[in-house]
């Protein structure tokens, strides 16, 4: 009888996988995008078919007017872009203390040929403002920025110094 | 007198038995974390830059608006028109109720288009927008 060979173990041999699982950690690493979406939050109005106008008071209003060429109108005084930010933190530091009716109102509006830049720039102009006068009053308050706030502080401080921006529609050209 | 140097008997070698398990935990969390993008965008757009910026915590609420050169406008794969944005957007809202519309515009475009865009998100109940921006450096 012929003897049968002796089969060696049969064993895959993993000293390959590390390299393998190198491969696909390379592929995802490439192909991974972690964009994170940031951009500048806003929230639209309703749509109502008719509009009732309500009056608010001049010291209430901060109005910005964006023309096609990115000048900047801010309550009749041309001002320029990058100003927006330091004439409007005053106002909304005078408001701080006033109850919630009386808060700032900024509100931007555009031609139909201002440039969408322009407008971004000037919208993130009023909410830098914004942003430091929450993080300044926090900062007085309890010593931090208000980012580190835990919720209960930051709904208070939210309360006290809120974005209010209203979106007006642009008007036609004549 | 000699003295012997005392050798451990041990070998000394860091084991590597261990390292395809840590690569595939590597693995594990670039698979999870990665979204593979979905949508193939068909316009040419450049974003605006900003400062005030914040990030939108949940991904799963976005929905996303393609605004190009040209001014055409994309939703999902596809170019839609004005008009169409209302009925398209109105759907998402109901699969979605508290759906963020993230604005992907470019920044070159008219204001005027920006605004009727907004219109007809009004009228579809999304009230929750996103101006997609860059961070200024």
């Amino acid at each position: 009888m012929i003897k049968k060979k002796k089969t060696p173990e049969a064993t895959i041999p993993t000293s390959s996988m590390a390299d393998i699982a190198f491969l696909l950690l390379i592929f995802f690493l490439v192909a991974t995008t972690i964009d994170v979406d940031s951009g500048i939050g806003m929230t639209l109005p309703e749509f109502v078919e008719d509009i009732e106008t309500v009056e608010v008071p001049k010291d209430r209003m901060a109005a910005l007017l964006i023309n096609e060429t990115s000048d900047v109108l801010l309550d009749g005084q041309p001002i320029s872009l990058f100003q927006i930010t330091a004439t409007l933190k005053p106002r909304i530091q005078s408001k701080i203390d006033l109850p919630k009716n009386k808060k700032l109102i900024v509100s931007i509006k555009t031609d139909r040929k201002t440039v969408y830049n322009a407008y971004i720039s000037a919208l993130d102009q009023v909410k830098e403002a914004f942003f430091e006068v929450r993080d300044e009053y926090s900062n007085s308050k309890y010593g931090k920025k208000f980012s580190d706030l835990d919720d209960e502080q930051k709904t208070e401080i939210k309360e006290a110094v809120p974005i209010i921006i209203s979106i007006a529609e642009p008007e036609k050209i004549k | 007198m000699k003295f012997e140097k005392k050798r451990s008997s041990t070998k000394q070698e860091i084991s590597t038995a261990s390292m395809p398990d840590i690569i595939f935990m590597l693995l594990l969390f670039f698979m999870v974390t990665t979204t593979l993008r979905e949508v193939e965008v068909l316009v040419n757009y450049s974003l605006p830059e900003a400062e005030a910026i914040e990030k939108i915590e949940n991904k799963r609420l976005i929905s996303y608006i393609w605004v190009g050169k040209e001014a055409k406008i994309q939703i999902n794969d596809s170019l839609v028109k004005m008009d169409e944005i209302q009925n398209i957007m109105y759907g998402k809202r109901q699969a979605l109720p508290n759906v963020i519309v993230s604005l992907r515009i470019d920044k070159s475009t008219d204001m005027g288009f920006v605004t009727d865009i907004q219109q007809e998100l009004r009228k579809a109940y999304c009230l929750r927008i996103n101006y997609s921006a860059n961070i200024k450096i």
